[in-house]
């Protein structure tokens, strides 16, 4: 699980800026928390280790496309 | 009214109804009863039809006079209120919707209104499906029929607390994270989550375009292939829908399950879970090996990226709430408001890399289910969260075993495998591949015919 100490709150400031949004200084915390956790699996990434190829659209047979 | 009728199977329902010796009228006004005695307790509903309810039953009655044989027929259901109906006020749990009427129905309700249902109202929903209602919202969220201190589950809390109390036979939910599956989780019911794109989401309000299902809630896995039968097939007016061919979901069950490959993914999906949801979850796979599956480990190791489906989750979530949020933000949750305004924090770069994991977990998961059948886990970590915690503003997600499903798409039934000392329900869930429900729901079927737990009546 994620550990929500890797965000830290000057970079969550940072985006909250950026993002040109406005977030209560009490729920800071709780965002940090749950941002730190949903970015932690990426932290963890070597993103050049993943090799799949994304298809942005797929063509049948029939020449319906379909993007599932 | 007697709990035999609350709690009657669509299949008893139908077969009382054309020996006449009960009618939809009957149970129509039985079930409205129960819900103005149980409701004020329980806070299921937000909007209830009774005038309309009352006239879908007569229609019904006089079809089953007609020899109409649809086994819908007269079957009292209800909608998670993220889904669209004509004239009936849809409010997403939200301040933001509360007065909206449609002036369209979503494919859902179309299709289990053609096919005979009495629609008895709208269930309340986690606000846009993704927020618990605190303390001095416009609507108070629903409560736990087990034990009313404790959530149902979300986001289709009301669906689940409505069918654990009889108040209704079957239920709409939408599953983005589990939100069909968790409810059935802590409220001891069944739900479906189907293969993305089998059921429309034309017409249900969007929470993340990418991970978001809809699909059927009811109390027993035949009474839930009943409900998918007329959601399932193509709609135009979701671009997700599939073409693939529609299975008979209900004529297959009663196979026997013998030889059926069941993989369990421990690494992921039994770690930091309760022991006795963990205990709860060997007696399911020991039940179903002595039925004749075959279980055995398998390994899915990109899984452990799973928690990034949040970042899916919040970056789509806020871009459909983009424009709602700035122009009215004092109409959200403040909780919820912050939820989704984290969205707006996630970089394009973030979001990418989070997909990318997504077709590693897809990829690999594909690869397992060319071995075995089915994938078998707890659905949920632990039985039902006190309100008391989850009021927390802090309380965090916690790791899912149920985004992993959403993730991939993967067909996935929730059903209950027993009780925690505490008497709350517990559940495991079985997933299996593409368009394969029927596998799923036969399989689901089966070991709930050699157990209990959905026997089981929670004490209101």
């Amino acid at each position: 699980m994620a550990d929500p100490k890797e965000l830290t709150m000057e970079q969550l400031r940072e985006r909250i800026r950026a993002a040109g949004v406005t977030i209560p200084e009490h729920r800071l915390a709780m965002v940090r928390k749950l941002l730190g956790a949903a970015l932690a699996p990426l932290q963890a990434l070597d993103s050049r280790a993943i090799k799949t190829v994304e298809p942005a659209v797929r063509f049948s047979p029939e020449g319906q496309a379909s993007h599932e | 009214m007697s709990d035999e009728i609350a709690y009657a199977t669509i299949a008893e329902l139908g077969a009382r109804y054309r020996k006449r010796d009960l009618s939809p009228v009957e149970v129509t006004q039985a079930l409205l009863a129960r819900i103005e005695k149980l409701d004020p307790i329980l806070h299921a509903f937000v909007t209830l039809t009774a005038d309309s309810a009352l006239a879908e039953a007569r229609a019904a009655e006089e079809a089953l006079r007609r020899g109409d044989t649809r086994p819908l027929l007269g079957i009292p259901v209800a909608h998670k209120d993220i889904y669209l109906t004509r004239g009936v006020r849809t409010t997403g749990g939200s301040a933001l919707l509360a007065d909206w009427i449609p002036d369209e129905d979503a494919t859902c309700v179309q299709r289990w209104r053609a096919a005979g249902t009495v629609q008895l109202g709208k269930l309340i929903t986690h606000e846009f499906a993704f927020g618990l209602q605190f303390p001095g919202h416009r609507f108070p969220p629903a409560k736990n029929p087990w034990n009313l201190d404790h959530i149902p589950g979300g986001s289709s809390s009301g669906s689940g607390a409505a069918l654990a109390a009889g108040l209704v036979t079957g239920a709409t939910g939408s599953d983005t994270g589990g939100s069909i599956r968790g409810p059935a989780a802590f409220c001891g019911i069944v739900g479906l989550k189907p293969t993305y794109g089998r059921s429309s989401r034309a017409g249900v309000l969007t929470l993340s375009w990418t991970l978001d299902h809809t699909g059927p809630m009811a109390r027993t896995v035949q009474d839930c292939a009943f409900l998918l039968q007329p959601l399932a097939g193509y709609d135009p007016a979701d671009p997700a829908s599939s073409r693939a061919p529609v299975d008979d979901y209900v004529a297959p069950l009663g196979r026997d399950i013998r030889g059926l490959k069941i993989g369990v993914p421990r690494a992921y999906f039994l770690e930091d879970v309760d022991a006795e949801v963990a205990r709860a979850f060997e007696e399911a796979l020991e039940t179903l090996r002595r039925l004749g599956a075959e279980v055995r480990d398998v390994q899915i190791p990109s899984l452990k990226g799973t928690h990034s489906f949040l970042l899916i989750l919040m970056a789509e979530a806020y871009a459909y709430h983009e424009r709602d949020l700035r122009e009215h933000p004092e109409l959200y949750g403040e909780v919820l408001r912050e939820r989704i305004l984290t969205g707006a924090l996630v970089t394009a770069s973030e979001y990418t890399q989070a997909q990318r994991i997504r077709s590693e977990i897809c990829r690999e998961t594909a690869e397992v289910l060319k071995t075995v059948d089915l994938l078998a886990s707890p659905t949920a970590l632990k039985p039902a969260t006190p309100f008391a915690q989850a009021f927390d503003p802090e309380f965090a997600f916690p790791k899912s075993n149920m985004a992993p499903f959403n993730m991939t798409g993967l067909p996935t039934l929730a059903l209950p495998c027993g009780f925690s000392s505490a008497g709350l329900p517990v559940s495991f869930q079985l997933s299996g591949r593409p368009f394969e429900e029927g596998t799923v729901l036969r399989a689901g079927h089966t070991y709930e015919q050699a157990t209990t737990w959905h026997t089981r009546r929670p004490p209101v």
